[in-house]
């Protein structure tokens, strides 16, 4: 259907109906920022989603969740009470023209209610839904709960992260943070949907698409798996590095500052120790690497307790962020531990428009968002609203496009449909 | 039209090598896409595949000799692929991926910025060729800006995107990623940027260079993090995080840690048997997980005191309520642990090393998660598969990856119309074949065959 009303971009002619928790809103927002028509169905009163913190000025509120804005931008919100016949018909009548439905209730749910795949593929044989959950629709572990920290452990980010016993004594292991298992299933569910999309374009044809949350994390644990399939060898886990079989080397070290400068320090050669030994001198830090012994064949290797020490006491004597930018200049692959708000500051991504201003009248104030990680020069990544509050759009989409009257509207609130 | 995959018809040129590059054509191929990999087993014309690389001698099966196909994570990565060996570096070699442009829909590659281009294959040249052509090319830094031309591996991308920060213990180094967390990721970018470029080709008819940047990618991933500093002033470099594995830290500021809800209990804990990888988590995000985990538990006393009556009194008085829960969870093994918590509604999980997820968790078995190919040199082995069923096509993984080249006379002479004799002049004068490497023998067979059927 035509849609093109909030953005050129390369999704501009796609409308999604999000029917998402916290588990799929990254891929609707996603979508949303390259242009696609994503309205948003929450249950009566808003999603869950809008509870989480942290919150504008700290004060809990539906519309005014930092995690919601981060993760709603670009969408229209609907409130809509499924558990009632009204809702119901209104969903039906939205799915029938409708190119993408992402859901993310548990399996089973949505067919209770006569609106699971085979119920509207008869309305609508064009579209594509998707269910993304945390386990997939079947299988022994399908009506298990799934949160960032489930997924984080049983898909095996956590068995690979977390510390060499030197550092913390008696480590746990540890999930990264971020909500990263919502991610990577997120992820998956974009490229199945874009992929039947691009399917449908050729076809005309919708399918169905069962994503599981549980094996996207499976398989986001790079060479864990192909490690275990072909050697049969458990990994471990190491500070601030990948996991591995057996010891590996350091490439965390702390700089002047107290920050963190990741750097691979055995892919130093003998030509390279001469570039590292002229950087050295550059900060008076003393070195004995104009001694010949190391341009001799496998030096690099014979002394590399001591040109890890060098390159430990090295780093402690510059600051993360300029060991970062003189590194880089003389070729070294490396990289200031940053944490997320010092990306900000970094004018590279200022070059590139990373950051955004998004308004919020609500507020009457604008702030600054991270935006587009790819640049389309022919169909702009755009955030083209801020989250939408709760209902926001409920008279725009069921009037403006269902040709329900406002008269009607106020019945559906009082009943509770909307 | 229910064998048909989701991208039969599309072609995509493949220029990418070690992970992240590999890790997004993985996709496409088992999607559907025709992917034509050009590799280079030559380490010196900076354009090998990943076949050289460490990951590939770790990952050679005991009893097989290490070579440029003996790699299992090669394979793993780059199923139902088709290899061919051109060198960019000749003239030959140039005219033919030129060639190869004209025929595709995609190109996609993950060298540093300027690499394409510098062989004489940038965009422009593309576009001469291809009008519509989609390429997407994937640098750590993207392909503008000022600092374009700094190099990154995965570590760095997590590093400099804030995501090493975000994992660990308060008043400890960062623990980061055990794993280049952003190669997988940054391939699904790449997947992202592809199919959404060809479906707005689909619908426009216009082609585009899609400048992703891996690290930028890793960003949009911190978001909440990063609006609490520019909405709210908050940094998160400060006391208390990260919070480890908890929501958040005791004895801290009550503050989001950008996990989900703030909650307790919100940990992992160690389970019966005491080795490396016994543990579990469990995760109570609402009263009633609560309710249903002291239920679990046998309603000990202590799961009824006041000082764990309510979040924020589990929230403060973490340390004992943690140390408490550890005593229950060290009773049990950690899949059942799993089994009794879930069964009750709460939600808890083992965690599971790489061995655990092949051969002990249930669900991905289930799922058919890992699949037999066969491969000529490695012979039968299992390979991930996908994280997702559709309807109306087969989406799983049917085949290993490649041998080097073992697509050459498909693509050198039944597309592009070259002669076999060609191809034998090309595997001397280092056109299709290094002349530092000896040609395999399956090259020379497969071009014997040729021959002899077109004689």
């Amino acid at each position: 259907m035509e849609n093109t009303r909030y953005s050129s971009g390369p999704l501009g002619n796609l409308r999604v109906l999000e029917l998402s928790d916290v588990i799929g809103e990254w891929c609707g927002k996603l979508m949303g920022d390259l242009g696609a028509d994503v309205v948003k169905v929450e249950p009566p009163g808003g999603a869950g989603e809008r509870r989480i913190g942290p919150f504008y000025q700290d004060a809990p509120h539906p519309d005014r969740s930092l995690h919601f804005w981060h993760y709603n931008t670009s969408k229209r919100g609907l409130t809509l009470n499924l558990e009632s016949e009204e809702g119901r018909r209104i969903l039906r009548d939205l799915a029938a023209t409708a190119d993408v439905l992402l859901e993310t209730y548990a399996p089973g749910y949505l067919p209770s209610l006569g609106l699971g795949y085979q119920d509207l593929r008869r309305l609508n044989p064009g579209l594509v839904m998707c269910s993304l959950t945390p386990f997939g629709q079947t299988g022994p572990w399908s009506q298990y709960r799934g949160t960032d920290l489930v997924h984080m452990a049983a898909g095996g980010q956590m068995a690979s992260s977390g510390y060499n016993e030197e550092d913390v004594p008696d480590p746990p292991p540890i999930a990264p943070g971020g909500g990263n298992a919502w991610h990577m299933g997120s992820h998956y569910a974009y490229i199945a949907i874009m992929a039947a999309v691009c399917m449908r374009d050729v076809t005309g044809e919708g399918q169905y698409i069962d994503a599981s949350v549980h094996s996207s994390c499976a398989l986001t644990t790079e060479g864990a798996i192909p490690i275990y399939l072909f050697t049969k060898q458990v990994v471990r886990r190491n500070t601030g590095r990948h996991h591995s079989v057996g010891p590996s080397p350091r490439s965390q070290f702390l700089c002047s500052d107290g920050r963190y400068i990741n750097f691979g320090a055995l892919r130093l050669t003998a030509d390279r120790l001469k570039v590292w030994a002229d950087w050295m001198d550059m900060h008076d830090v003393e070195h004995d690497l104009d001694d010949p012994k190391y341009q001799e064949p496998g030096a690099v290797q014979e002394y590399q307790p001591h040109i890890m020490e060098l390159v430990e006491r090295f780093f402690g004597s510059v600051p993360a962020e300029v060991a970062y930018h003189e590194g880089q200049e003389r070729g070294f692959l490396l990289g200031a531990v940053r944490s997320p708000e010092d990306t900000v500051e970094d004018p590279h991504w200022h070059d590139r428009d990373m950051f955004v201003e998004v308004e919020h009248p609500e507020l009457g104030e604008s702030f600054t968002y991270p935006g587009g990680s790819s640049i389309y020069p022919k169909s702009p990544w755009v955030i083209s609203r801020r989250a939408p509050l709760v209902g926001e759009h409920n008279e725009e989409v069921l009037c403006g496009e269902l040709g329900l009257s406002r008269e009607d509207l106020v019945v559906l609130a009082e009943a509770g449909v909307v | 039209m229910a064998d048909r995959r989701p991208l039969e018809g599309i072609r995509i040129l493949d220029f990418t090598w070690v992970r992240s590059g590999p890790w997004a054509t993985r996709w496409l191929a088992i999607l559907g896409a025709d992917i034509v990999k050009v590799e280079w087993p030559e380490p010196a014309l900076g354009m090998f595949t990943g076949r050289l690389v460490s990951g590939n001698e770790r990952t050679t099966p005991a009893g097989i000799t290490p070579g440029i196909n003996s790699g299992g994570d090669y394979s793993d990565t780059n199923p139902m692929k088709r290899s061919v060996t051109i060198s960019a570096r000749t003239e030959k070699g140039l005219g033919l991926l030129k060639r190869l442009v004209g025929m595709s829909d995609v190109v996609i590659e993950n060298f540093s910025t300027g690499v394409l281009d510098s062989w004489g294959l940038g965009y422009d040249e593309m576009t001469r060729i291809k009008p519509d052509i989609v390429y997407v090319s994937m640098a750590g830094l993207g392909q503008t800006g000022r600092n374009k031309h700094y190099n990154t591996m995965g570590p760095i991308v997590q590093a400099l995107s804030g995501l090493t920060f975000t994992s660990g213990l308060p008043d400890a180094p960062p623990a980061g990623w055990g794993w280049s967390y952003m190669d997988n990721t940054g391939g699904m970018y790449a997947v992202m940027c592809v199919l959404t470029a060809l479906h707005h080709r689909n619908a426009t008819g216009e082609g585009q260079w899609v400048d992703m940047s891996q690290v930028a990618a890793g960003i949009t991933l911190t978001g909440p993090s990063i609006l609490d500093k520019t909405v709210n002033g908050r940094n998160s470099r400060r006391e208390y995080f990260p919070p480890g594995n908890r929501a958040v830290w005791p004895g801290g500021p009550m503050l989001n840690s950008y996990r989900g809800p703030s909650a307790a209990p919100h940990n992992s804990y160690r389970t019966k048997g005491g080795g490396y990888n016994d543990w579990c988590v469990i995760t109570c995000l609402t009263e009633a997980e609560w309710r249903a985990l002291v239920e679990v538990m046998g309603s000990p006393a202590w799961a009824n005191e006041d000082r764990f009556a309510t979040v924020t009194d589990r929230i403060r008085n973490q340390d004992e309520l943690d140390g408490n829960i550890e005593q229950w969870t060290l009773t049990l093994e950690k899949y059942e642990l799993a089994a009794v918590c879930q069964s009750s509604g709460v939600p808890a999980a083992p965690v599971q090393s790489n061995e655990d997820r092949v051969e002990h968790d249930p669900q991905l078995r289930e799922q058919g998660m890992y699949t037999t190919v066969h491969h000529p040199v490695i012979g039968e082995h299992l390979t991930q598969n996908t994280p997702f069923f559709f309807s109306e096509s087969p989406t799983s993984v049917e085949k290993s990856g490649p041998l080097c080249g073992e697509n050459n006379m498909e693509v050198l002479v039944d597309m592009l119309g070259l002669t076999p004799q060609e191809i034998r002049e090309g595997y001397e004068n280092g056109t299709f074949w290094p002349k530092s490497i000896p040609l395999e023998p399956y090259l020379i067979d497969a071009l014997e065959a040729k021959e002899a059927a077109t004689a």
